[in-house]
């Protein structure tokens, strides 16, 4: 028992959490300070106005498994919470009965009547923030939005201010050990984003990377945090007690093959596409490279690094699930494999 | 209540963690924003599950709003009624399992509440939780209860009965409480980060483990050296455990085994001449800014 405590003690120093006592103050609703916010709406003199997303455990919990337990399938609902500076607090989810294919989530009239109902019967029991937004599910294929994403959140953010778009991702949740989510916020039509830089790159398969590139310009991500309630933390605390044995019995290789196969046929997939790419701006290059002298590299090249930072983070995901699978043979094992080594992990991996 | 026995009905109860969050958020905003009234507001709720055989899978929850009657407290069924409809929409699978509520104790007055429930599901469960949990304390403020019909001074009652349960978590919870728990940021996605939170998961888990494996350890010396009592049944499973070990011994998992390692090692190393491909076209297009003059001239001349 004591080992949990320690554990726990040193993730909490190396991820400096937030004081329990300050993070309870999400939880206060404060109607008129809400109303009056809507009343200015200072997100209007500002496309950009917010930056920061901070959800509550309980609502990265429910959008995870609601994700999960659609499967293959898109899954949506509805976000609660309220505004707080240039930041959304999610306090809460709920789903909505609704299951789309594809790119293609959106809600139905019956969804509408749903949501309206759920939203007024939950004020009853104290959940007393409003709709700031929405969340769906992109089963295998990264976190951003698609064409009808974009279109869905703008109409929202028109007559539905202020609005979130939050994209789960449950199959490379499973992959990378950790929840793939994302927040974004679209900017409004004949806006000029800044030529700024691509946040953080993410992988994203061949066949929608069309949708993709459409589109990227017209929606920013937002940055995410987690906060818990004190209540939360002491139970989570002596959760750890109890599903440490999960932690070990978990096998990501296993729960994700499909999706690993469906990633190396896509680097593949990539590659192939690159290489004509690569041969043909090889012998350009002769001619013009020298002659403009730019530093900038060329599309190829840049294309084979996102390959190659694609491939990485794959095979950051093998080394871990091999590696804990190696671990447990060791432990539980031992006597009748004494010759499997865990190989030295001085794989490149500076991704 | 006085001494509460325990279940005999022999059921199974597998609780997600989601509903511990659930309950912790419910009472947490009621606190939050009932600021005037009693700080202590009790909140009570409806557990959904399943249930497959002797196994009930509590993996949900919906808030029930609720009332202090005359003769205690009177649960609003239309809404409880209209809030299950909700949820049975999004979750056809759940159905009603039982209640929950705050508090420290068992009350006068949760008999009567147990008895609505089963309106909704005949054989309901009860869990309780304490919100005002003692740190010091190290197992989880929870219990949980089921009602058995005994004969108390020849008059037929239902009373509490304490039941075990376990905890459960699929995976994608798994992944979301480690993450809530240790609060990972998401802007720190290197790589190594991640590898190094999956190792320091791992190693936690591990020690566990080991220190769980030494109080028995610690144990069994006391009872060979006569210190503590002789304990038959804890010696039993002590063996049967060891016995288990190693867990498998077949040819073909060690087989599946290597086949999955090399499997894996291979995508790394695919990943590894993926990285070198890219090195190369680098040199290579340095190479050709570098000599560019040279490798045009020649070009005229030929």
């Amino acid at each position: 028992m004591a080992g949990s405590s320690s554990g726990q003690k040193r993730w909490e120093l190396e991820n400096s959490v937030q004081t329990v006592e300050g993070s309870d103050a999400y939880y206060v609703y404060d109607a008129a300070e809400q109303q009056a916010l809507q009343q200015q709406k200072p997100w209007t003199k500002d496309p950009h106005y917010f930056k920061h997303v901070r959800i509550s455990a309980l609502a990265l919990l429910k959008m995870a498994m609601h994700a999960k337990s659609g499967g293959n399938l898109e899954i949506m609902g509805m976000l609660y919470g309220k505004v707080q500076d240039d930041a959304f607090i999610v306090v809460d989810a709920f789903a909505l009965p609704v299951e789309g294919t594809e790119t293609r989530v959106n809600a139905q009239a019956e969804a509408y009547e749903y949501m309206v109902d759920f939203n007024e019967s939950t004020k009853v029991v104290g959940r007393l923030e409003n709709m700031v937004g929405w969340y769906h599910s992109h089963p295998g294929y990264g976190c951003w939005l698609s064409g009808i994403d974009v279109s869905t959140q703008s109409i929202q953010q028109q007559y539905q201010e202020p609005f979130l778009a939050i994209v789960v991702d449950p199959h490379r949740t499973i992959a990378a050990g950790k929840v793939e989510i994302g927040a974004f916020r679209t900017y409004p039509e004949h806006y000029k984003p800044p030529d700024e830089p691509p946040s953080e790159y993410q992988t994203i398969p061949l066949s929608k990377i069309e949708d993709f590139g459409v589109h990227c310009k017209s929606y920013y991500s937002l940055d995410i945090t987690f906060f818990k309630s004190s209540i939360d933390a002491g139970l989570l605390d002596l959760l750890w007690a109890k599903y440490w044995v999960n932690t070990l019995a978990s096998s990501p290789l296993l729960s994700t093959r499909d999706l690993t196969a469906g990633q190396i046929k896509d680097i593949a997939e990539k590659l192939e596409a690159c290489e004509g790419q690569v041969a043909h701006s090889g012998r350009m290059g002769r001619y013009t490279g020298a002659g403009a002298g730019d530093k900038k590299p060329s599309g190829a090249d840049q294309q084979l690094h996102k390959i190659c930072c694609d491939a990485n983070k794959l095979a950051l995901e093998h080394i871990k699930g091999v590696s804990s699978q190696v671990i447990k043979d060791l432990l539980f094992n031992r006597s009748i494999v004494p010759t499997q080594q865990p190989p030295a992990q001085a794989t490149p991996m500076e991704s | 209540m006085g001494t509460i026995k325990s279940s005999s009905s022999g059921l199974q109860f597998h609780i997600h963690p989601l509903v511990l969050i659930n309950i912790s958020d419910h009472a947490t905003r009621v606190r939050a924003n009932k600021v005037g009234q009693a700080t202590n507001h009790r909140v009570l709720g409806c557990l959904l599950g399943q249930q497959s055989g002797r196994v009930v899978d509590i993996s949900n929850s919906l808030e029930i709003n609720y009332h202090i009657g005359e003769h205690g407290v009177v649960i609003d069924e239309a809404y409880l009624t209209k809030k299950q409809d909700q949820y049975k929409q999004t979750f056809p699978k759940l159905d009603t399992v039982g209640w929950y509520s705050t508090g420290s104790d068992v009350d006068e007055g949760d008999m009567q509440i147990h008895k609505m429930i089963m309106n909704f599901n005949e054989s309901p469960v009860f869990l309780l939780l304490d919100p005002n949990m003692n740190r010091t304390h190290k197992d989880l403020p929870v219990s949980l209860f089921e009602s058995e019909l005994h004969v108390i001074d020849g008059v037929s009652q239902s009373i509490f009965v304490q039941s075990k349960y376990t905890i459960e978590t699929s995976e994608a919870e798994r992944i979301g409480i480690n993450q809530i728990a240790k609060v990972l940021p998401r802007g720190n996605d290197k790589g190594t980060d991640q590898l190094t939170a999956h190792y320091t998961s791992l190693h936690a888990a591990i020690k566990m483990l080991h220190d769980r494996l030494f109080v028995l350890h610690a144990l069994l010396r006391k009872m060979m050296s006569g210190e503590t009592p002789y304990d038959h049944a804890l010696i039993r499973q002590a063996a049967s455990l060891v016995r288990q070990l190693p867990a498998i011994r077949a040819a073909s998992f060690h087989q599946s085994f290597s086949v999955d390692f090399n499997d894996a090692m291979l995508t790394v190393f695919l990943s590894g001449i993926t990285n070198g491909i890219e090195a190369v076209n680098e040199i290579v297009e340095k190479v050709s800014l570098a000599f560019d003059s040279k490798s045009t001239r020649r070009r005229g001349m030929l």
